[in-house]
């Protein structure tokens, strides 16, 4: 059966379509169903304000879902998108759009799922801050889209921009390459980030006046904890905009795909970590404010060991890309 | 979609190198500068006891910038460090927002401009370290816990400024990309001021503060 260079450019993007979505509904679902987990808990602790607990929870959950939104948009628009000139090169590029958003939207799913249980919580617990906890875990949330954001931003550069005549051989491998370094390394940032705006949303309904500190050291813990993903955004750039000097041998394409690879995993490790000590920070910095210096600085130093993994992934997607 | 991924550059021949100027990103760079200083001469211009609404809006930002430094750096640092936040945290907060003017283009969308900021601040939080630890303890860091770790310190310090600016270029930009792409499917209806309000004005305010708190982070770090 002879196969045209249309059907694989279609076939690649159906397959494209099917893991974005498929892979962009495993965490969203996981964060919503935390989030209505904590709110039953949350209304049987104080039922009297269950209309607020029931209406931020729906509003947690909405914003939770984006991430799996932008794998819908990313998926529709693979299984309708027309292409003016088919061509193998292409073939390829969707197939990583896809890879890149489906996996990409995983941690940022889960993670924003958290802010909105604790913020359901603490209202339970704290009934006259509903509105500072909705509008904290808002903040936290829509931070934790940031590394689904970056996702979809390459899954739409693969695409749509024309990168001209790249020879075939061997920059298929350098977009697959770029896909899989975005939407792996987006795994552990997102749900990194989330671990940090749930104890953000914790501790301000446990000690209300410290809510400046806390929301502060939140979003510098989920700005750190974000950079894998950041350092996969790089080495995807890198990828997808280099040009490669062609070459039928298949270890020059091995190694711009083992790049994304490294990169990729290297990233979900360090991410999930610095979320970690992110969270640690943001909860104890709510109980004991005057500290909120120290903590921050020895959350930064943690953080900066922790995210020694990722550099050195990094390191070596940079050598596969360049020395190799 | 044509226009995903097109600049519009001067290139300028210059002794056998080219230079190339993204023309957009300067003219909007310069739009924020003018704003910037209108609004500081509006709020520094009849300085009263009793503030008139922009002089409060002024004084409103930069206590609070300053409340900010004050905790990260000590009240003594805060008066050498506080100017640079308010301005930083101002350029990049109208920066963000210029998306949503029609016509105008966000600075920030354009990596050279985060870059540029991104150094800007690297260079500012070493020099401090060297002042404020001398020169023989703040090179000695670089070789802890062990001497080899030193390569490995460095390339981590160096990660610190791609992280800064690639943060904030591919949030701007992807908001202008996803902004784009579902105002040309939508043919422009219905979504897209919706999509400008979250991306340019909220994500555009948390974006800015975060680069302004790491910077200030950054400093605090060296300075200890």
């Amino acid at each position: 059966m002879a196969v045209d260079v249309e059907t694989v450019v279609k076939i690649a993007a159906y397959a494209g379509g099917g893991m974005a979505m498929g892979f962009g509904a495993i965490g969203a679902a996981i964060g919503e169903g935390y989030t209505a987990a904590r709110a039953n808990l949350a209304i049987s602790r104080n039922p009297k304000i269950s209309g607020e607990i029931f209406k931020n929870m729906l509003v947690g959950q909405a914003v939770a879902e984006s991430a799996s939104i932008f794998a819908l948009v990313i998926a529709i628009l693979l299984l309708f998108l027309d292409v003016p000139v088919p061509s193998l090169l292409k073939a390829s590029a969707l197939l990583a759009a896809g890879i890149s958003m489906g996996f990409g939207a995983i941690g940022s799913g889960v993670g924003s799922g958290y802010p909105g249980g604790e913020a359901c919580f603490g209202i339970a617990k704290q009934p006259e801050i509903a509105s500072q906890l909705t509008t904290n875990m808002l903040i936290g949330s829509a931070v934790c889209q940031t590394p689904a954001i970056f996702s979809m931003v390459v899954a739409l550069m693969l695409m749509f921009i024309e990168f001209g005549n790249a020879p075939l051989y061997p920059t298929w491998a350098a977009y697959l390459g770029a896909g899989l370094s975005m939407g792996l390394a987006a795994i552990g940032s997102g749900y990194g980030g989330g671990l940090a705006a749930g104890a953000s949303c914790e501790g301000i309904s446990r000690h209300p006046k410290t809510a400046a500190s806390v929301t502060t050291i939140m979003l510098v813990g989920q700005a750190v904890s974000q950079t894998p993903s950041i350092f996969g955004l790089l080495i995807s750039f890198i990828l997808m905009f280099k040009s490669f000097p062609e070459s039928t041998s298949l270890s020059a394409a091995m190694a711009l795909l083992a790049a994304g690879i490294c990169m990729g995993f290297g990233g979900i490790g360090p991410g999930i970590g610095n979320g970690m000590a992110a969270e640690g920070a943001v909860r104890w910095v709510a109980r004991n404010v005057e500290h909120a210096g120290d903590l921050m600085r020895i959350m930064l130093v943690g953080q900066a060991v922790s995210q020694s993994t990722a550099i050195y992934a990094m390191v070596v997607s940079l050598v596969l890309i360049f020395v190799v | 979609m044509g226009e995903l991924g097109k600049l519009h550059q001067l290139i300028i021949p210059f002794f056998g190198h080219t230079i190339t100027l993204n023309l957009e990103v300067i003219v909007m760079t310069w739009i924020v500068f003018t704003m910037l200083i209108i609004l500081g001469l509006f709020a520094g211009r009849k300085k009263k006891i009793l503030p008139g609404p922009i002089q409060a809006f002024g004084e409103l930002i930069v206590s609070m910038l300053y409340g900010l430094t004050e905790d990260a750096l000590g009240k003594e640092r805060a008066k050498t460090y506080g100017p640079l936040v308010c301005a930083l945290f101002m350029f990049l907060l109208l920066s963000n927002w210029l998306g949503i003017i029609p016509h105008l283009e966000e600075p920030t969308k354009d990596l050279n401009t985060t870059l540029g900021l991104g150094i800007m601040g690297f260079v500012i939080a070493h020099y401090a370290g060297i002042k404020s630890k001398g020169f023989k303890a703040y090179i000695k860091e670089y070789f802890q816990p062990i001497f080899f770790m030193m390569p490995l310190n460095l390339i981590g310090e160096l990660a610190k400024i791609v992280s800064i600016s690639f943060r904030l270029f591919g949030n701007i930009m992807g908001g202008s990309i996803i902004i784009l792409v579902v105002s040309s499917l939508t043919y422009s209806v219905v979504l897209p001021p919706f999509l400008y309000a979250f991306f340019g004005l909220f994500v555009g305010t948390i974006q800015a503060f975060v680069f302004t708190m790491l910077t200030i982070v950054y400093i605090s770090v060296q300075v200890r």
